[in-house]
């Protein structure tokens, strides 16, 4: 049922001439993508500053809040950069995205990465005063530190890769990764 | 010089045979140059942003440019070894890929630029330097770095 709205938006998206024209231009495309994949430095760069000052290895003579709260707006700046650039290149490319392991697993860990952000913000603002000046902070902290960088590894990984073909609908694979892909016409064809 | 002989190497190579035969373990490695280059381009900009006094100007610029010096080493280390990796893969033809040219031309540049020229400086009292020089760093470190990440990317559409 999900797949199947999921599928209809993205052929939704596809009807419009936008999104071939995006798609089969050279430049276009590119410049987009390349934003895309450049602006990583930007967001990721800040986001692993925080992440390895909240584990003790960079800046331990700083406050951990001061790191945090000084490379938080050019990190946003980053983020909502490649969110635009994300859709832009997810509107070019709809169906076969939307039917793409690497895409759905990528959205998942997005949403994880969201979800600890949050929390280890919380977390980081309750109890900031009683460790900021450490060098290095207490365990949780630092597992939630931990846990952003493997989840936007993670995220790294997938977004690449959804580019290789390997898992696509039109290849014969088992009905469970039909199912993981959302490969509608071809779980329909199986049974 | 022609390096020719050295790509044909590389072709030949395990690794080339690991690369080739394991889509996998390509990825995987191409994350870890990702991740270098998020990495290192994190602490490009946020060095020179701070000689440019734009960010985290409640600093020291010395104790930031040392900081992020230490993990650019890092980076760039990973950015390489994994580079060489990933090369491997499609040795002959990046040999005659123009664009991959110009990235190794901008990286060796950027290498020689970070290591001859910026750290020696900035190893000294930064406010015993010219404002002015150290803003002209910053930009050209900018500058360069950002000829090698996009060339680098450009070489996947070229």
């Amino acid at each position: 049922m999900l797949n199947e709205l999921l599928l209809n938006f993205a052929r939704w998206l596809d009807s419009f001439s936008w999104s071939t024209q995006l798609h089969e231009s050279y430049y276009m495309y590119a410049w987009i993508e390349s934003t895309h994949v450049l602006t990583l430095m930007l967001f990721l760069g800040m986001l692993c500053v925080i992440d390895l000052r909240m584990l003790g290895l960079i800046f331990p003579g700083v406050p951990a809040s001061t790191i945090a709260r000084r490379l938080d707006t050019p990190m946003m700046i980053g983020f909502v950069v490649m969110v635009i650039t994300g859709f832009i290149l997810y509107f070019a490319i709809p169906v076969r995205t939307t039917q793409s392991i690497w895409f759905r697993i990528k959205v998942v860990l997005l949403i994880a990465a969201g979800v600890n952000a949050l929390l280890f913000r919380n977390k980081m603002h309750a109890s900031c005063d009683t460790w900021d000046l450490d060098p290095k902070p207490p365990k949780r902290i630092r597992t939630g530190a931990a846990l952003s960088l493997a989840l936007w590894s993670g995220i790294v990984i997938t977004g690449r890769t959804i580019a290789y073909d390997w898992y696509d609908c039109h290849k014969e694979l088992p009905y469970f990764m039909y199912w993981l892909a959302g490969c509608v016409d071809e779980m329909a064809a199986y049974q | 010089m022609d390096l020719l002989f050295l790509f044909e190497w590389l072709d030949t190579s395990l690794l080339a045979q690991i690369s080739k035969a394991y889509g996998g373990v390509f990825a995987v490695v191409q994350m870890f140059h990702l991740l270098a280059m998020a990495m290192l381009g994190g602490m490009v900009l946020i060095g020179d942003l701070r000689l440019l006094n734009v960010l985290l100007t409640n600093l020291p610029s010395e104790e930031v440019i040392n900081n992020t010096q230490r993990w650019f080493n890092v980076a760039l280390l990973v950015l390489v070894i994994s580079g060489i990796f990933m090369s491997s893969a499609v040795a002959m033809k990046l040999y005659y890929n123009e664009m991959f040219w110009a990235k190794m031309t901008s990286l060796g540049f950027g290498i020689v630029f970070v290591y001859l020229i910026r750290r020696p400086l900035l190893k000294f009292n930064h406010d015993s330097i010219k404002p002015w020089v150290l803003k002209l760093l910053a930009v050209a470190s900018i500058i360069v770095w950002f000829t090698v990440a996009a060339s680098g990317r450009w070489i996947g559409f070229s």
